[in-house]
């Protein structure tokens, strides 16, 4: 059994339009890897595919983890699977605080078929023990746990707020979409560096960004690069800092031509 | 905390075999002052005259009202009151008995916020109302721990009208728990509350309305709060139980600087038909109102928010907000929200109204289940955020807990 995220050839259709267009991409574990790609090249498309979005039909192709047909599981199993996706535009819910909904999301993990929810729940204390730890980690007020979800938070908050789901709900696979638009430099560091003190051989991420400075602090093993729907390129990190220098236009041109 | 209950056993004839002879001989035999009689008889003659009002959205087809037969005596009052706060001159006793006790009171403001003659069913209210409470605050005694009042219907076929009158002296303070409850009944009954609040110059009051009756029941009631002079309430109203629901509530700014706040949450299952037609009223200058009202529709369930801002004449620098939005959870269920905004002065600070309705978003729940949660849990989760604002605004632990069971238990 692979501990790899293994994507093969998946198709992807909004309505009547095809989207991705065959995408191929294999995500270690134990590694980091980006992908980059211009705007509408189709990387958030397939980010939701992965979680599972019921809006995106998949229409061919295969996606693997642990074993699993992910493509057979609903949307709450891929998380219970342990993938995690760090929306690029997490929702906000008004009435339903931070703390609540962190609470229920633990508890939905650690429930267990045949038990009672209540004797597989965390406590409250160790709870408020836990996130306190990695609010402080995050340089997140404590206040914010009670605040409702992502509600009049600003952009930088929200990401902030994703990537603290990530360290309660300890992912082995986390899908990171454009964590760095909205952040600061110094939330930069510290998102960096949350995600940093999660990382361990058993887990891999995936980390989509338009930036290098991002890749400065989250050093990526691989790095892919998407256009049109479909991974066009894989490389070291030297591919980023390419792009960043050169831009997308000589792949395109390279792409057209090997085409 | 001394509870008590009152009750008595005697009834009288359904509706339909009442005459005014029976309602002045209930009244003398009771040994209930003159004017009392009098008020009585004169709104039992306007109820047995009166066309039923046209309430297009209120299903009154079920009720049949010569079956069901009003209790007589204190049969459904149960007053929680606090002996610190009698100590401090603040009396809470069935209105029944303060009618004798606290004539000059009772007869100064009863049926002074709410015309008895308003419509048929208010003139019923105010001929056969026999539970009841009345509630005084004296000047400057603040009550911070919430009382609470009662009124329960035990059995099918039968009426209660019950009516509560509070009073607020000036620069008082007051935190009000009404309940409306009932187990299920089979047999369908009626309910006709009314509920009058005078809030003093200065005085502040934190009211928690709460229907959760049984099923079976038809509640067509009647709420006002009358605000005087910088006078300033938070009102919750929840609307849970009951098979209809007719409730016509007013927040009256009538004297300068006064304000409201109001939070309402109603939630509809099965095939209960709830209606409130709350209405904001701004009277005073420099009145400040702010309305969010929530309701959650499901099975064949039917909601109607009546809701109104209403700025009188002679009102200045009013400045008001009315917020009402809905979620419908089934196909079938229903809501209707009929927002007004009746403007007669050209002197207006701020006046606005927004209103939603429609499912929850797919978008919420694909982001709730991308972490870990089962659709029913974060369809669960979204309406109790939905209520939350309300459910907070609950001044007693106890009651939010029981109605945060009786909600999810709802959906
Ligand atoms: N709901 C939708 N309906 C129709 N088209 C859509 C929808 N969502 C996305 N698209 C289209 O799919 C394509 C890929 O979008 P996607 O969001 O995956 O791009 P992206 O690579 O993440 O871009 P960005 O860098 O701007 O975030 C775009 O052309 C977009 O317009
Ligand atoms: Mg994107």
């Amino acid at each position: 059994m692979s501990n790899d995220l293994i994507i093969k050839q998946l198709r992807v259709r909004i309505g009547e339009k095809e989207i991705l267009k065959g995408v191929d991409l294999t995500v270690q574990q134990g590694t980091i890897h980006a992908i980059m790609g211009p705007n509408g090249s189709g990387k958030s498309t397939l980010a939701y595919s992965i979680a599972g979005h019921p809006g995106y039909e998949v229409t061919d192709g295969e996606i693997w983890y642990k074993g699993q047909n992910v493509l057979e599981l609903d949307v709450d199993e891929r998380s219970k699977l342990g993938l995690f996706l760090a929306f690029q535009y997490p929702v906000s819910i008004p009435g339903l605080t931070v703390n609540n909904f962190l609470r229920s999301a633990i508890n939905a993990h650690r429930a267990e078929e045949g038990k009672d929810p209540k004797e597989t729940a965390m406590s409250v204390a160790e709870f408020r023990k836990l996130l306190r730890e990695h609010m402080r980690q995050l340089e997140m007020s404590e206040d914010f746990a009670r605040r409702y979800l992502n509600d009049g938070f600003s952009g930088g908050e929200k990401k902030r707020l994703e990537i603290l789901q990530m360290a309660m709900l300890k992912p082995s696979m986390a899908v990171m979409d454009e964590t760095d638009s909205g952040l600061d430099i110094d939330a930069l560091k510290i998102v960096a560096n949350g995600v940093n003190a999660l990382m361990n051989p058993g887990m891999g991420v995936l980390v989509i960004t338009h930036y290098q400075r991002l890749l400065n602090y989250i050093k990526p093993d691989v790095v892919s690069i998407m256009m049109e729907g479909r991974v066009v390129r894989s490389g070291g990190p030297e591919l980023a800092l390419a792009l960043e220098e050169k831009g997308y236009d000589w792949i395109r041109e390279e792409v057209t031509t090997h085409a | 905390m001394p509870d008590t209950l009152f009750r008595s056993t005697n009834g009288l004839p359904g509706l339909g075999a009442l005459g005014a002879d029976d309602i002045s001989a209930m009244s003398q035999s009771a040994g209930e002052p003159g004017w009392l009689t009098e008020q009585r008889l004169a709104a039992w003659t306007f109820f047995a005259q009166a066309l039923p009002p046209v309430w297009r959205r209120t299903d009154l087809t079920q009720l049949q009202p010569e079956t069901i037969a009003p209790l007589s005596g204190i049969q459904g009052t149960s007053i929680l009151a606090d002996d610190a706060v009698t100590r401090q001159g603040v009396v809470m006793m069935p209105l029944l008995a303060a009618t004798k006790s606290h004539e000059a009171l009772v007869r100064q403001y009863l049926g002074k916020a709410i015309d008895p003659m308003s419509h048929k069913f208010s003139a019923l209210r105010a001929a056969l109302w026999q539970d009841g409470m009345l509630l005084y605050v004296p000047r400057g005694v603040e009550v911070a721990a919430p009382l609470r009042v009662t009124y329960q219907l035990a059995d099918g076929s039968r009426a209660i009208f019950p009516y509560s009158l509070v009073i607020l002296e000036a620069h008082a303070q007051l935190n009000l728990i009404e309940e409306y409850t009932s187990p299920d009944l089979d047999q369908p009954a009626l309910a006709g509350p009314t509920t009058e609040i005078f809030v003093g110059p200065g005085s502040h009051i934190r009211y928690a309305s709460v229907q959760t009756w049984g099923q079976g029941i038809h509640h067509l009631g009647s709420q006002m709060i009358v605000l005087d002079r910088d006078a300033a309430g938070e009102w919750v109203s929840l609307s849970l139980g009951g098979k209809v629901q007719h409730i016509e509530a007013e927040s009256r700014m009538q004297g300068d600087g006064s304000a409201i706040n109001w939070l309402g949450a109603t939630f509809a299952n099965q095939q209960q038909h709830l209606l409130t037609a709350p209405w904001l009223r701004h009277i005073g200058s420099n009145t400040n109102s702010l309305m969010d009202f929530k309701t959650v529709v499901s099975g064949e369930g039917y909601s109607v928010f009546d809701g109104m801002i209403k700025i009188e004449h002679e009102s200045r620098a009013t400045s008001t907000r009315l917020e009402e939005h809905a979620i419908h959870l089934t196909p079938k269920a229903r809501s209707d929200s009929i927002p007004g905004l009746k403007i007669d002065t050209n002197d207006v600070a701020k006046a606005g109204h927004a209103s939603t309705s429609g499912q929850i978003e797919d978008e919420h729940l694909f982001y709730m289940q991308s972490r870990g949660m089962s659709q029913e849990e974060a369809r669960r989760l979204i309406v109790m955020g939905f209520f939350d604002p309300a459910l907070q605004a609950l001044p007693a632990d106890d009651l939010r807990e029981r109605l945060t069971a009786l909600i999810e238990a709802k959906i």
